[in-house]
Formats: structure tokens, sequence, C-alpha cells
């Protein structure tokens, strides 16, 4: 069964690349505009793993991470999250926020699938 | 869904990219070293590459990455901007454009000019003729595989953040050859186990060709989450040796870990590290012959065996003459002299260690006749048998390896002839159809013990007892256990083959395997089992080495015990030892069988009152000797008592003490079946 | 009756006393001289075979000279001494130390000067002796020492004893 993968950015050319990457690798994709919007998909249904934006309007990445991990279903799902590489502070709170790992924008499509592997299979 | 519209988006970058290339190069032809322009034209064709791959001009991304390597080492100071570099940058960047508008190269002109610009890339990139410019350390070698270690333990709440570190192992392993051991010594027992924690840590071998950034890479995520370690072992791939792979599980599932250090010890040990082996050996020599190309270097050389017994003598003489001097410098509390004569100790150990790795061989070298036999003669014997050598860097004298060849390779034959059944006779046995044949070895106490162990038919005892009695060397009424029925296959004449075979079987052999084992002062036991195979045990005295002695005294002599066969030392009164029967004496509650050694070895002066018996460990348990006085430990080099002594049965050697005195070793194990023997026919 | 041999060439000849009797050994057979020192007696071992002791680092088997000849135990006195010799034995040269009663000096013998041993009305079999030499009215008996040293048998023939 294809896994399902939530994608969460306010850049909507961000979002249209990963999903087509990740569509195009067999994944069923989920698209959030941001925290808040993405909060509509935690309905307890079968997320195999979240990528998320940090910076974003209404609810930010760190938010959206910690809300997550409050969901019993949702508590040992890896989470990603976008940054770029100036944001080292970001990427400890976000650490701390309970997320598994990130992706450095600007990203190729293969670097993306280099760190999905790390976290599912 | 369409990725166009981000290329559009990219194209309008790209050219722009590849202006500020083009500006950035005509800056620089002015100013060859200029950092800034360099760095530039780097930033430029890094963007180009990072956005082509991400946007599907694969073409570009790939030609970019070779002009980028090209100028990663401009970069880094191991090539300098000439006009053949600004010449085909140009070039490239007029052909970057031509791919911006044909990406799949439909063209053939495009096509044509693209390989041979990457093709000149290359070539400039592998060009290391260029003068005045020093190489950095680190450039070269990238494809060779290393072998690292890997430990790895992650946080218990690793899983709060959705890691799965299994995924980073696998992650590990498609990198390359991987040996992962896992450790569960620190899971809870199950009452107290949180299902949130992670208790399971790692240590992982790699062979890889990757550096150690990308597989430091794999944990990224993780890596304040987590106790990691990487390190680079080998200069090889060492994961493809069976017997390191074998001795390393070995020692994860006895021990909670096995650690870098041991790890590392192994491979020294089994001498897999092909460089660092060399460079041992030829630290000094290496500059020299790097300068003078392809003039062979001598790795090794012959020297004649009297000239190394001269060494191995004068520095035996040097050892015991230290430590007469460390005893001398000790007494005269002169802190300068003790500093000098600490460190004169540490340098004759040090030619002590290297000297005895001179002069003795590892076992390995006997090997390949030994599988060269198996293999040839189970094929004329239409028998399937594996060969597997154990312990095989067991180092032994010279002489001695020489010595044991033919008599090893007469066991052999032996076990592949009679031992090994055929295959159809093994499989109706319900035994696999391939026999394996092992050649263990290993080190116990002052000897070295060779083990040919078959999965054969084993020896029958009855049948042996019946030939024996046949062939008149035992009477029907003769008592004997399995142990010295075995022993009756060493003797001359004795066969127990029903057919002669060319191989074996014709009653000459064992008696000569014993006979030229005894001559090197071994001895050689059989055990076996019917069908379950037999182990032919040979047992040699160390002829070089140093042992860790007990220094007794018996009358106004001493004697070396091996520290190894000692158990325990216990204070006797001669009168309580004197009175008893038998030989048995009760100590802790447990009875054990003594031999007072004044009266076994012949002295004739009075005992003193208090005696001391020592507990030393013997085939069959623990054996009590009686002496008069024990002084302590000691450290000695054994020699050999020589030739004129060689029928002495009870001293495996000598060794001299610091006063220049000799003091003589005792071999327990031939002592006691020696006085046991006596005793057994005064009862 | 002379082995062609270089040793042999050089005519010095290291003279020993054993009892009474004087003998000589082959200057190219005697390594060494020492004073005695303590030997470390080896257990169950023939009685002639008195021990091992240090020289140089290496175990030096010592044999008791008198005792091999037939003669009682030596006796230690100041002018006991160790003749380190070089005897080849089963095609190995071994290395042994010979103790005799005392010393006496190098002594050049010609080798017209000897004479062969006589096969009747010595008290030593003759197989062990190369010869005797007549050097300032004594009579010293030249040794084999190979054939002495190497051979289990005791080179004092017992029946002529009686002579004495």
């Amino acid at each position: 069964m294809a896994k399902t993968i939530l994608i969460v950015d306010d850049s909507e050319s961000i979002r249209e690349v990963v999903k087509f990457t990740l569509e195009n690798e067999g994944y069923t994709v989920l698209v959030g505009v941001d925290g808040k919007d993405a909060l509509k998909f935690l309905d307890g249904q079968t997320i195999d793993l979240v990528i998320t934006d940090l910076h974003m309007p209404n609810m930010d990445g760190i938010e959206l991470i910690k809300h997550i991990r409050t969901i019993e279903a949702y508590k040992r799902i890896p989470i990603l999250f976008l940054t770029t590489e100036s944001q080292v502070s970001r990427k400890m709170e976000a650490k701390d926020a309970g997320a598994t790992g990130w992706i450095i924008k600007p990203f190729v499509p293969t670097k993306l699938l280099e760190a999905l592997k790390k976290v599912i299979r | 869904m369409s990725i166009d519209k981000f290329k559009d988006k990219f194209k309008e970058e790209a050219s722009d990219n590849i202006n500020d290339l083009e500006n950035a190069l005509l800056e620089l032809e002015k100013n060859t070293t200029n950092k800034d322009l360099i760095e530039r034209v780097f930033r430029a064709m890094h963007s180009l590459k990072g956005g082509g791959a991400m946007f599907g001009f694969t073409a570009l991304s790939e030609f970019t990455h070779n002009l980028e390597t090209l100028y990663d080492k401009v970069r880094n100071g191991l090539k300098v901007i000439d006009r053949k570099i600004l010449d085909i940058t140009f070039e490239a960047a007029d052909h970057m454009k031509s791919l911006l508008a044909d990406e799949l190269m439909t063209n053939n002109e495009i096509k044509t000019k693209h390989k041979q610009l990457a093709a000149n890339i290359e070539s400039l990139i592998s060009d290391d003729t260029q003068t005045d410019v020093i190489p950095k350390s680190g450039s070269s070698s990238e494809s060779s595989i290393k072998t690292y270690y890997i430990y790895f333990e992650p946080n218990p709440d690793i899983f709060a953040n959705g890691t799965n570190p299994l995924y980073l192992i696998d992650e590990l392993n498609s990198l390359g050859n991987c040996k992962v051991f896992a450790h569960f010594n620190k899971i809870p027992p199950i009452d107290e186990i949180d299902i949130n924690k992670c208790y399971t840590y790692w240590e992982i071998l790699l062979a890889t060709s990757t550096d150690e950034n990308s597989i430091a890479d794999v944990f990224i995520f993780v890596e304040d989450q987590c106790k990691l370690e990487i390190d680079e072992v080998a200069d090889n791939d060492i994961t493809i040796h069976a017997d390191f792979i074998h001795a390393i599980t070995r020692l994860a599932i006895e021990k909670k870990d096995v650690g870098i250090v041991e790890i590392k010890n192994l491979i020294k040990k089994l001498k897999l590290n092909a460089n660092v082996a060399l460079a041992e050996l030829n630290e000094p020599e290496k500059r020299i012959e790097s300068s003078k190309v392809k003039e062979t270097t001598i790795s090794s050389i012959r020297v004649s065996s009297i000239k190394l017994d001269q060494m191995m003598n004068l520095v035996s003489e040097l050892v015991t003459t230290q430590a007469r001097l460390t005893l001398f410098a000790e007494k005269t509390n002169n802190t300068e002299l003790n500093a000098i004569v600490e460190n004169m100790q540490k340098l004759s150990r040090q030619i002590r260690d290297n000297a005895f790795d001179i002069v003795l061989i590892p076992i390995e070298t006997m090997l390949i006749r030994f599988q060269r036999l198996v293999r040839d003669l189970s094929q004329e014997l239409k028998k399937n048998v594996v060969f597997e050598a154990i312990g095989a860097e067991t180092e032994l004298d010279k002489t001695i390896i020489e010595t044991l060849t033919d008599p090893i390779l007469h066991i052999l034959r032996n076990c592949l002839d009679h031992g090994i059944e055929l295959p159809e006779v093994r499989k109706k046995l319900g035994k696999p159809e391939q026999g394996k044949i092992i050649l263990k070895s290993f080190y116990s106490g002052t000897n070295v013990h060779i083990q040919i162990i078959d999965d054969g038919a084993g020896i029958d005892p009855e049948k042996i007892r019946k030939k024996a009695i046949q062939k008149g060397i035992i009477s029907e009424n003769d008592e004997l256990s399995d142990t010295e029925i075995f022993d009756l296959v060493f003797m001359p004449g004795f066969s127990t083959a029903e057919n002669v075979t060319d191989v074996s079987g014709r009653g000459v052999g064992m008696d000569v395997v014993k006979r030229n084992i005894n001559e090197l002062r071994g001895d050689v036991v059989v055990d076996s089992e019917i069908n379950k195979g037999t182990t032919l045990t040979i047992r040699l005295p160390l002829t070089l080495s140093i042992i860790d002695g007990l220094l007794v005294r018996i009358d106004n002599d001493l004697y070396v015990i091996p520290l190894s066969v000692v158990n325990k030392i216990h204070v006797v009164d001669h009168d309580s030892i004197s009175s008893k029967f038998n030989n048995l004496i009760v100590l802790d509650g447990v009875q054990y069988s003594f031999f007072v050694l004044r009266n076994e070895l012949g002295y004739k002066s009075e005992p003193p009152k208090t005696e001391r018996l020592i507990l030393v460990s013997y085939e069959t348990g623990l054996v009590g000797l009686v002496v008069d006085e024990v002084f302590g430990e000691n450290q000695a080099v054994l020699k050999s008592l020589g030739k004129l002594y060689k029928n002495q049965a009870l001293i495996s050697g000598a060794t001299i003490l610091g006063d220049g005195t000799v003091a003589l070793v005792l071999d327990t194990n031939k002592m006691i079946k020696k006085f046991s023997k006596n005793s057994e026919i005064i009862n | 009756m002379m082995k062609n041999d270089s040793l042999i060439k050089i005519n010095s000849y290291l003279s020993f006393k054993l009892g009474d009797d004087e003998f000589a050994a082959h200057v190219g057979k005697v390594l060494n001289i020492l004073e005695l020192v303590k030997i470390t007696p080896v257990p169950k071992s023939p009685e002639y075979m008195k021990g091992v002791i240090n020289l140089r680092g290496a175990v030096l088997p010592i044999i008791d000279t008198r005792m091999k000849f037939g003669m009682s135990p030596t006796q230690f006195t100041q002018n006991t001494c160790i003749v380190v010799m070089e005897i080849l034995m089963e095609k190995d040269t071994i290395q042994l130390g010979a103790l005799v009663d005392s010393v006496l000096s190098v002594v050049e013998i010609e080798d017209d000067q000897i004479q062969p041993p006589p096969s009747l009305g010595s008290k030593y079999k003759s197989e062990f002796i190369l010869g005797v030499a007549k050097v300032e009215e004594k009579f010293i008996m030249i040794l084999d020492m190979d054939k002495v040293f190497s051979s289990d048998e005791l080179i004092l023939v017992m029946d002529s004893t009686e002579d004495l």
C-alpha cells in the first residue's frame, strides 16, 4: 500500500515541486498550506510522514510539530522540516519540538528522496 | 501536472548565471589568482549544477559538475588558472547556453561538442603535470575501499522524534559491505521495559569507498541524540575475512561490546591492514622509494638460522643482565641511575619482543600444503571434505614448523582415508554429506596445542583392543582405559584399516608421527567417539618464550612452576603430609592427590617443618605439589636444556634468574603423569 | 690414524688432570675455561650429568668428567675448573662444560711426538684416545673429545682396574 505523506508549506512552488517528486515515487500526498490548514488531516487517518516548512502564517512549523506529537496516533511518525542553511537555532528548536530531521532549501529531488530514505521505508 | 513552468523560471535564472560566469571569467583572465573571482565562477557553476538537477537538465548538471570539480581544485590550490583552463571554461559557457536551449541534445553537433568538451575537462582534472603546484594531502585515493568502525548508541528517547534507528543501519548497509552487531545487554527485565524507549545499541563494521563525512551524514538527523563514533580501522575491506568476522562475532557475543581497541588489536594480529603493515616495515625507506620510480623494494631478507640463534642468545642475556642491573639500581636509591635503568629496561623489552617476532612464524605458513592435500586426496577418494584452520596465527619456532609439516600431513592423510566417510555413508548416518577437518592451534601455558579434528567415523576402541591382542601388543587380561587404548595407535606396526589403501593404513606412520613429535619434546594424544569423529592433539613446548612463573625452592635449588597452571597455595605441616596414606589430602573440604617434589625428584636432605602445597591444574583436575618454600612470581625467558638432556621428561626448560643462576622450569603435566604411573606400580 | 683436519694442524693442546693422570684436548675443541660456579642440578638424570649453568645467557650442561671416566665423583676444590668444549654429537655441534680436577697448561705437541695408544696394558679404552705423547718425562693421553662425550659408555676399561 502506498505510504501517505503530508506536506505543509505556504509557498505554492515548493508544494508543487515536492508533491510532484513524491507522487512520481508512488507516494500518496496530502497538502496543507499552513499549520492550521494541515490540522484538518490529523484526524487519526494513517499518515506515514509529515514534511513541513517552518515559516508559515497562522500556525508555524514548530507549533505544528508540537501539536502532532500530542496526538497518540502520530507520536512516533517521522516529521521532516524544510529549512535553510543559516537557521541553525531554528533547527534545534524544531528537533526539541519533536522533529525527526530536516531538508535544506534549496534542494534537488534526489536530496529530498535521500532524506526520506532515512525515515521511512 | 507539469514541471515546465519551473523549467522556464530555471532557464531564466540559468542564463543569468552563465552571464555572470562569463563576466567573472573575463576578469579572471586579467587576474588569475584573485580568490574572489574564482569563488564567483565557482558559485555560478554551483547554482547551474543544482538547478539543472532539480529541473531535469541532467546533461547540464553533469557537465557543470565536472567543471565545478576543476574549479574546486583551483580553489583549494591544487591547480592554477592558466590559458588552457580559461579557454575550456569559455567554451563550456557557450556550450551551456546551447544545452539550455536543447537539453536533450537532439542536435548532433551539440552532442559531439558535449562529448569532446566533457573529455577535455576530465583530462584537465586528472592532469597532474601542471608544475609549481604542491598537492595538499588528502586529495588522492578517493575511490579505495576502507573499513570503518561505527559505534552507534541512540538516546533512549530517540523514538519520540519519530526516528527508526534501523533505517539508519539499513542506510549504512547500502553504502558497502556491512557487518552489524546489535547489543541487547541494556534491555531491562521485561516488567521494567518502557516501549517508548530504545535500549539497543550497535557496533558496525562498514567497508566502503565513501568517506567518513558521508558516513556521518547518515546520522545527520540524530547526531545530537546519540553516542556516535566513526573511525577508520583498515585501509581495505576486512569484512571479507571470515576469520576476522568470526573472531569479532565471538567477541560481540561474549562481551558487552567489542570496542575499537579490541578491533584494532585483532586487525593488527591478523595483519589485515595492508598499508599499515607495510608502513611498519619500511617506514624510513618509504620516502626514498617514492623518489626512485620502479626500483623494487626489499620487503624481507634471508638470515641464517645460526645468526638468529646468536641474536636470541644475546637478547636473552641482555634481558637477564638488565634484570640484574635493575635490581642493583634499586638498591642504590640513585634517582638518576634509576631513571636511566628504567629507560634501558623499556628498550631491552622492546628489543626482546622484536627479536621474538623475528624468530617465530605463524602456523599459517604450512596451511597451503595442507589445503592442497585435502583437496587432491578427497577428490581421489571421492569424498567431500572441507578443511578449516582456526588460530593459524599461532606462532612457533621456525624449526618446529618445519619438522611438524610431515607429521601433520600424515595425520591429515589418515583423517581423509579412515576418518571421513564416503558421502553416501555419511548421509545414511544422518550426517552432512560434506565432512570437515579442522586444524586448530592455540597457546596453553608453556605449550602450543595443535589439534586435527575430523567429524568422521571415529575410532572403535574395541577394534583396537582386539587388534592389539591379536598382534601380541597387549594381553587378553589387560584392562585399559579408552585413552590408553587410543594410545596403542602409535605403537610401531599397528594399523586398524580393514582395507589397506594406497594412502595410508600400512601401519607405518603413526609411530613415526609420534616419534617426530617426541623429538620436539612434544606429545600427541588421540580422542575419539564412534561416528562423531576423532581429535588428535599435538602438544609442543614453546622453545622460545617468556613465561610467567612461580619461583619455588626445594632443598637448595630453585624451580619455576608456570603460573598458568597454579591454582592455589596452601601451607602444610610436613608431619601431616608424611602421615598421609596414598598421597591424598583434604583441603577446604576437597580431597586432592599430591606429590612431595623433594621425594619425587630424589632429594635426600631433611625436609622443613612447614612446607607449601601448590594446587596445580592437571588433565583430571587439581593436584598438589609440595615444595619447601614459595618465593613469588617471576618472568622467565624459557631456554632449552639442550640435546644432552633430551631424555629429561620432568623439565620443560631452564631460565636464568636475576642473579645469574639457572632455575629449572617444571613441566607439571608430564611430571604428574609420570609420578602417578610410579605410584600405581607401588599400589 | 690422525685426522687430516685443519684443526689438527695447530699443535696446541690443553692439558688437565683427572686424579693423578694427565690428559689433553686439542685447543680447537676448547672454547673457554671457567671457574667453578653454582651448578643447578637436573633431577632424575644420570649421575655424571651434574646439571646446568648459565654461560652468557645460554644454558650449558655440565659433565663430571671423572665419573664419565669411571672415577669417583669430582671433589670440588680451588683447582676444579669447567672446560667449555664444543662437541660433535650425531651431526650436531653442542657445547658442554667438562669438570676437571685442574687445568695444567697449553702444550705444544708435534705430530711426531704422538704415539699410537697402547692397545694393551692401559686402563682406558683405546677408542677414546687419539694417542699418547711424552712431554717432559710425563705421559699425556690425548683424548678424542667427540667420542668421549657423545658416548654413553664409561671410558674406563673395568677389567684393567684390577691391574692397578
